[in-house]
């Protein structure tokens, strides 16, 4: 089973017509389905570094100069993969009714008491990365973690050089933060 | 030591078979110690030839039943399904329908097992079992299975268990799914995997326990008769698969059916997803002080957090963890680790194994992490009331669908990217149009709209991910079966989550109530989420909007009717709707759980759904699209023009809707500025929510579920305040 690049491309684009797409769901999956995504990845943005996985819409874990680091499809950089990027995005929050209801007008709109809808955009281009909907106080979801080297290495059979340790580095940034606002905890 | 021969293979008990499965298990990896799938591999067809006839015989079984009932649950929705078992409890196979049973249904007999049920109640060919205690195994008592054993020659070879969800198990009102009820007993009739026939037939004191007990036994007797009649049909074929493929093939074969299931089940988590940490967070809402409920502890209203993880491991296995969950409550809400295998069988059933394989082999590779005392394990679970297990159930699996679509999307499996959410509403008991006190439900399922795909827009009204066949049934079938008219069945361009792919829409449902000389409306909720919108936005789209249950009693609708006006057959706009502008009256609208009230007829119900989250960054919609569903009705300029930053103008002579290209280039270009100048740097916004922590600013409920969950998990507290770099002993 395979599909041709022009289809795949289609297929995330949402050009694919819905008969095509439906057989895509339904057939067995096609093993070089990874391959030709980052091939199609890559050939999408504007810069060079190799594609090691997408994180959403626009964001890409890449290889530069022997660190995998987090980057826009625009170029913006957001650091080590193993931190939660979102700590490097720019975040619009609707904590209020006025702002929630900008999108969730009247009887739609969340309890500003309780739901704290969260904006992440890319500070290089203003793309909108993530919304996030949680209680107030809740930290900032760290919502993918891949485990990159145990998939290059034992899923794929391509190890990468300079293999990194697995391990969440979020709580490296916070506690700078909470370094630089010590004197807030008083 | 007992004299007793087995009813198992060779004269062992099953006890011991089950045993010695788990102990082959554990020792080779591979289930039944099948280290090498011979059968199925040396004679592939015939491997499949068998694999097929099973199938058969399970869907005609659901088929036979659906003629014999006499339930809109089952005749319209097909809120059923039929699962076949090892002599163990092990799924070999599943008809389609309401599949997150099929493991449940073998908890249940593995329950009969361990309670040594061969030699204390008995277990013979002809016998017939029913169980709905959710303790033992289920996702709520409404759901009674129907198990029946099948032996060859003396030999029990297999088991049958059908399931079907009942309007009736003699709860308080309304009777099936109740709100107002936290102890055990509230929950109604309780079948504990009771023996209740022998040769086929039920036991006529059984027969009269339910004719006793129940407001509608012909409705609950006429569905056994159809579970059972499809429990025969399955037992009567695979003797024919016995006689046909021999003894030891047939037990052989179901067993490396559920190893070769497993061995693929690993081989397309590691085709398909990519392996690390996946994470999210639901919140159940459990308002519970308005109720009236009699043991008065329960009368509290909280909220519990549900962080989830999902582990990928480079091993191919898959751990859900819930470290982190709050603690169990006097509720009907708690959920069950069944009941979360349940969840997350429905969930690999329709994204990963589809290809009509799904069997127990499918849940193997997968571990599941519920803390002990927690909502989703709870120590107290026998004494509790379960009828709503489901509504938090649905919240979890639901995200959790949602995690497994980041990992298939990393992958470039985008087309298996889904979520959903629950709905809520409110449910009638009460009399009839004929004048008989009784359960009145509801029960269609096609109402809710699921969130995107990856790569199209999510099918309007096709929600309802726990049956692949998400019906709304026929209106006047239902409009026979309980007091209501429909007024309404309009796709609600509101009940969207925007997005490059949207969410698909949903059809509040807009109830007026009518010949009744009285009823009661209370909570039928199937979500805990009300104030706090459901994380089901993905990749930036945005999560559906906050979902309503409204009463208005003493309406004006009679008046209206009489000077031919019109009524109310939409929400409308949500923050000037259709009821509050039209419908004059008493209204009640508060949160998903509002107590029960006496309604008559002309008071109107309305249950307004809001869909799963949209996919990708909304002013990246295709503008051809937004034009589609202005010229369908199912988008507004106002949304097009805010949220898709589109320039749309309807043109009267050609009666569609144009696009302005570049007026919406710059619209978009114009959002994006926007963005950049009001969107704070993080550290800024956590120095400002860290604050806010300290300063204990949060609602009563927030600062109590967190304190609930700090105290529940050292982990969580020890991330919570990392995160916020709160000093070690910081409590809220």
């Amino acid at each position: 089973m395979s599909y041709s690049k022009d289809d795949l491309r289609d297929l995330f684009d949402g050009k694919l017509p819905w008969d095509k797409v439906k057989e895509i769901m339904s057939k067995p999956k096609d093993d070089d389905r990874f391959d030709k995504y980052i091939e199609i990845l890559q050939q999408g943005v504007p810069w060079a570094e190799r594609i090691l996985l997408p994180l959403g819409e626009h964001l890409y874990v890449v290889e530069k100069g022997g660190e995998r680091i987090v980057k826009c499809d625009c170029g913006h950089e957001f650091g080590d993969w193993r931190q939660n990027w979102k700590l490097g995005a720019l975040i619009f929050a609707r904590d209020d009714a006025g702002k929630l209801e900008e999108i969730y007008p009247g009887i739609r709109r969340p309890d500003p008491n309780l739901c704290e809808v969260r904006e992440y955009y890319c500070p290089g281009c203003g793309s909108l990365l993530k919304v996030e909907a949680v209680p107030v106080g809740y930290p900032a979801i760290f919502d993918i973690l891949p485990d990159i080297d145990a998939f290059y290495r034992e899923w794929l059979g391509r190890p990468l050089p300079e293999e990194k340790k697995f391990r969440d580095m979020t709580y490296d940034v916070t506690r700078e933060w909470g370094q630089r606002h010590r004197g807030s905890l008083q | 030591m007992s004299e007793h021969k087995g009813i198992g293979e060779g004269g062992k008990t099953i006890k011991e078979m089950l045993e010695e499965n788990d102990r082959l298990y554990r020792e080779t990896g591979c289930y039944a110690g099948i280290t090498e799938p011979r059968l199925l591999r040396e004679d592939p067809v015939k491997g499949e030839l068998f694999h097929c006839r099973i199938m058969a015989s399970l869907i005609s079984g659901r088929e036979i039943t659906k003629m014999i009932s006499g339930s809109p649950l089952v005749r319209e929705i097909a809120e059923l399904c039929i699962g076949l078992y090892t002599p163990e409890g092990d799924n070999i196979a599943q008809s389609t329908g309401i599949q997150v049973h099929i493991r449940c249904m073998g908890d249940v007999i593995k329950w009969m097992i361990n309670k040594n049920y061969e030699e204390e109640v008995g277990i013979n060919d002809g016998d017939l079992f029913w169980s709905n205690d959710p303790s033992i195994g289920g996702a709520h008592p409404a759901d009674i299975y129907d198990i029946l054993p099948i032996f060859w020659e003396g030999e029990l070879v297999t088991w049958v268990c059908t399931v079907i969800m009942e309007p009736d198990i003699g709860a308080v009102s309304p009777n099936c799914m109740p709100a107002p009820n936290v102890e055990r007993a509230t929950d109604g009739m309780r079948f504990c995997a009771e023996k209740v026939g022998f040769n086929d037939r039920l036991r006529r004191d059984i027969e009269l326990k339910i004719e006793q007990s129940l407001d509608m036994p012909q409705i609950f007797l006429l569905d056994r008769k159809g579970a059972i009649a499809a429990n025969v049909r399955v037992r009567e074929e695979v003797k024919n698969f016995i006689r046909e493929f021999g003894l030891d093939y047939y037990k052989r074969a179901i067993r490396e059916l559920i190893e070769e299931e497993r061995r693929n089940q690993i081989a397309r988590i590691r085709q398909r997803t990519v392996p690390g940490r996946y994470r999210d967070v639901v919140c159940l809402e459990c308002y519970m002080a308005e109720q009236p409920v009699s043991w008065l502890p329960g009368k509290q209203d909280t909220i519990r957090l549900v962080p989830m993880q999902m582990d990928i491991l480079p091993s191919g296995r898959l751990v859900l963890d819930f470290e982190g969950t709050g603690e169990w409550g006097w509720h009907p809400f708690n959920i069950t680790p069944s009941g979360l295998w349940g969840g997350l069988s429905i969930s690999l059933v329709q994204t990963l194994s589809y290809d009509g394989r799904a069997n127990l082999g499918s849940l193997l590779p997968c571990d599941l992490k519920a803390p002990t005392d927690s909502m989703v394990n709870p120590g107290q679970l026998r004494l509790l009331a379960t009828s709503l297990i489901w509504g938090s159930l649905i919240d979890v699996f639901s995200l959790w669908l949602g995690m497994l679509g980041a990992a298939y999307y990393v992958r470039g499996f985008r087309e298996e990217v889904f979520n959903l959410r629950g709905c809520a509403g409110l449910v009638l008991a009460g009399y009839d149009q004929y004048g008989i006190k009784r359960p009145l439900l509801f029960g269609a399922t096609g109402y809710f709209g699921p969130g995107a795909r990856g790569v199209c827009d999510g099918v309007d009204c096709g929600g309802a991910v726990f049956t692949p066949e998400p019906d709304m049934g026929n209106a006047e079938v239902w409009e026979l079966f309980v007091p209501q008219l429909e007024m309404a069945r309009r796709l609600d361009p509101y009940t969207v989550g925007y997005g490059r792919f949207r969410s698909g829409l949903g059809i509040p449902m807009v109830m007026m109530i009518h010949g009744t000389k009285l009823a009661i409306a209370s909570s039928n909720t199937g979500s805990l989420s009300d104030g706090i919108i459901p994380n089901c936005g993905m990749f930036g789209g945005y999560p559906g909007g906050k979902r309503n249950s409204i009463l208005i009693r003493n309406t004006n609708v009679q008046e209206l009717m009489e000077k031919r006006q019109p009524l109310c057959h939409e929400v409308g706009h949500p923050a000037d709707p259709e009821f509050k502008k039209r419908i004059k009256g008493e209204l009640f609208h508060s949160h998903h759980l509002p107590p029960p009230r006496e309604v008559h007829d002309g008071d109107m119900t309305i249950a307004d759904f809001c869909s799963g989250g949209g996919l990708g960054d909304p002013i990246e919609r295709d503008p051809g699209r937004i034009k589609a569903d202005l010229d369908n009705g199912l988008a507004t300029e106002e949304m097009a023009n805010n949220v898709y930053c589109v320039q749309a103008s309807f043109d009267e002579k050609a009666k569609e809707w144009k696009i302005e290209e570049a007026a919406t280039r710059d619209l978009r270009q114009a959002k994006r500025r926007e963005r950049l100048a009001r969107g704070a740097p993080m550290e800024q916004w956590w120095e400002k929510s860290r604050q806010r922590l300290l300063a204990r600013d949060l609602d009563e409920l927030l600062i109590e579920m967190y304190q609930n969950s700090m105290k529940m998990s050292q982990a969580f507290a020890r991330e919570f305040r990392d995160f916020w770099a709160l000093p070690d002993d910081f409590t809220l």
